[in-house]
């Protein structure tokens, strides 16, 4: 992409319990959504044998909606101050973050476009989370009404099929387009092997994530990437 | 194809329970044992093993009077049927002659019926396979559907010695009923047809001597607003939108591909500035 030299200085983006978090979530989110995807529609009904049967099916789900409640409780207790920066950043918008989505969209179909100084989060993964936790709350809501209704008025159970399907249904049209950022997409990459390892390029986070970085360089947390002596073959 | 109707006439009923007994037998049901209810009624209601159940009501009815209310109850094989309309595997259907059957292969127990039936009537039975897993299907009255596909009457109604009960065609009965209760209004100042119109008519069809709500039934019943939202707009709207960024995506992914060569072009032209 580029024959300018890059520093291949890694730093710390996402701490041990964000990335545990972030997996639990995700792997409990798909097992999830495989699990009930034969009764979602019938071109997966051959799921059923795989998953051994539709009871085996309903157990395996039920399984998963318990590991899908917990990645909240892993980064608020073993990660407090990032989780609360989280959520400070998610009712944080600015003009910036407006701007981010008219850029956002250029860079999405490869056309020019220029980086927005963003914080620790962009406007579109705020947007990822703000969607993902309303959805979240739905589909472990209602979840809890379909999975006991002995326990909840008939109503309640009604209204919690329809809800289950909202969430989940945004949930994964959503997902999708996260997934392929992350996987995908040239530019975000590297935020891929970040959220396995916890460590993103140094050049990568100063680009995407300026007002960030430069903060940590105060800090004295990061390198100063300008400073010559990073600069690859200087 | 002719729509067929299950007429009950309450007021003729004796409550002698013979309906119940002839639906165990035709449909060969375990027998359940059941705690005293405090009256003659043997089941507080229809479950998986019991299709249909003999109520007893002791009714004030107003006047100083006691009335003793019987009604045979079972599934109301809905025209526009909830347990139908939800059920994710199409394992319930509406056979030819207007009567909800559940298809037992297809049934995987999920219990989405039983929750949104308006008349309570569906019920989850356990099941243990060789192995000893229990799974679970769904089960309600079928209203003999096999019995009327050989030209029998469904066994309850073959069984009523009082003439309480009647099967025929959908447009007689109704008839049938309303006759029934212009006859009985002296008696039963309340009495009514009840076809409720919120589920598009029903293919049981009673002469009610009271209130429905006194026999615990619903006065306007429907097919859930929740479950049409679900089932009519969510679940199809959710389809549309996995499709929808799905394609977003494998948009982006092309042209990204045919912008990258002239992306690099113009990027070593101005000096080399990346973007990544």
């Amino acid at each position: 992409m580029n024959n300018q030299p890059k520093s291949d200085i890694q730093i710390r983006r996402f701490s041990k319990a964000f990335v545990w978090a972030h997996a639990v979530n995700a792997i409990s989110f798909f097992a999830l959504y495989i699990t009930a995807l034969p009764m979602y529609t019938d071109f997966f009904n051959w799921l059923y044998p795989v998953l051994g049967g539709p009871a085996n099916a309903r157990l395996l789900h039920r399984i998963f909606a318990v590991l899908f409640c917990t990645p909240t409780f892993i980064y608020l207790i073993f990660d407090r101050k990032g989780f609360f920066r989280w959520m400070k950043e998610l009712v944080t918008w600015k003009k910036r973050d407006l701007q981010f989505f008219t850029e956002f969209v250029k860079e999405l179909f490869g056309f020019k476009f220029k980086h927005i100084r963003q914080t620790f989060f962009n406007a579109g993964e705020k947007i990822n989370s703000l969607i993902q936790i309303f959805c979240a709350i739905l589909v472990i809501v209602s979840g809890f009404t379909m999975w006991f209704p002995e326990y909840f008025p008939r109503a309640v159970v009604q209204w919690g099929y329809f809800l289950h399907n909202v969430g989940f249904g945004l949930g994964i049209a959503v997902i999708v387009g996260h997934v392929y950022l992350s996987v995908v997409h040239k530019h975000s990459r590297p935020g891929y092997s970040g959220v396995i390892t916890g460590k993103v390029p140094a050049w990568w986070a100063k680009s995407h994530y300026a007002d960030w970085y430069d903060e940590e360089v105060k800090k004295g947390n990061f390198p100063d990437l300008d400073d010559p002596q990073h600069k690859k073959g200087a | 194809m002719t729509k067929y109707v299950k007429y009950v006439d309450v007021t003729k009923c004796d409550g002698c329970r013979a309906c119940m007994v002839a639906c165990k037998n035709w449909n060969d049901l375990p027998a359940e044992h059941t705690d005293f209810l405090g009256s003659a009624q043997s089941h507080p209601k229809v479950t998986a093993d019991t299709w249909n159940v003999l109520q007893y009501i002791e009714h004030e009815n107003g006047k100083g009077d006691l009335e003793y209310l019987f009604r045979h109850s079972s599934c109301f094989h809905c025209t526009e049927a909830a347990c139908e309309k939800v059920c994710p595997e199409d394992a319930i259907s509406h056979t030819k002659f207007g009567t909800v059957v559940i298809d037992q292969d297809k049934c995987v127990g999920c219990g989405y019926c039983v929750q949104n039936c308006p008349f309570e009537v569906i019920s989850l039975k356990e099941y243990k396979d060789k192995n000893g897993k229990t799974y679970r299907k769904s089960q309600k009255c079928t209203m003999c559907t096999d019995r009327i596909e050989e030209g029998l009457q469904p066994a309850c109604v073959t069984t009523c010695h009082t003439g309480a009960m009647e099967f025929g065609e959908k447009e007689a009965m109704i008839k049938k009923a309303e006759q029934r209760v212009k006859e009985i209004k002296d008696r039963y100042p309340n009495a009514r047809v009840y076809n409720p119109q919120g589920v598009g008519g029903t293919h049981t069809i009673y002469v009610l001597a009271e209130k429905p709500s006194v026999y615990g039934l619903p006065e306007n019943p429907k097919v859930p607003t929740s479950a049409i939202l679900w089932k009519d707009y969510a679940q199809p709207i959710g389809k549309a939108m996995i499709g929808a960024t799905t394609m977003a995506v494998v948009g982006a992914f092309v042209t990204n591909k045919f912008f990258s060569k002239r992306a690099e072009k113009a990027e070593q032209e101005d000096g080399g500035e990346s973007h990544e």
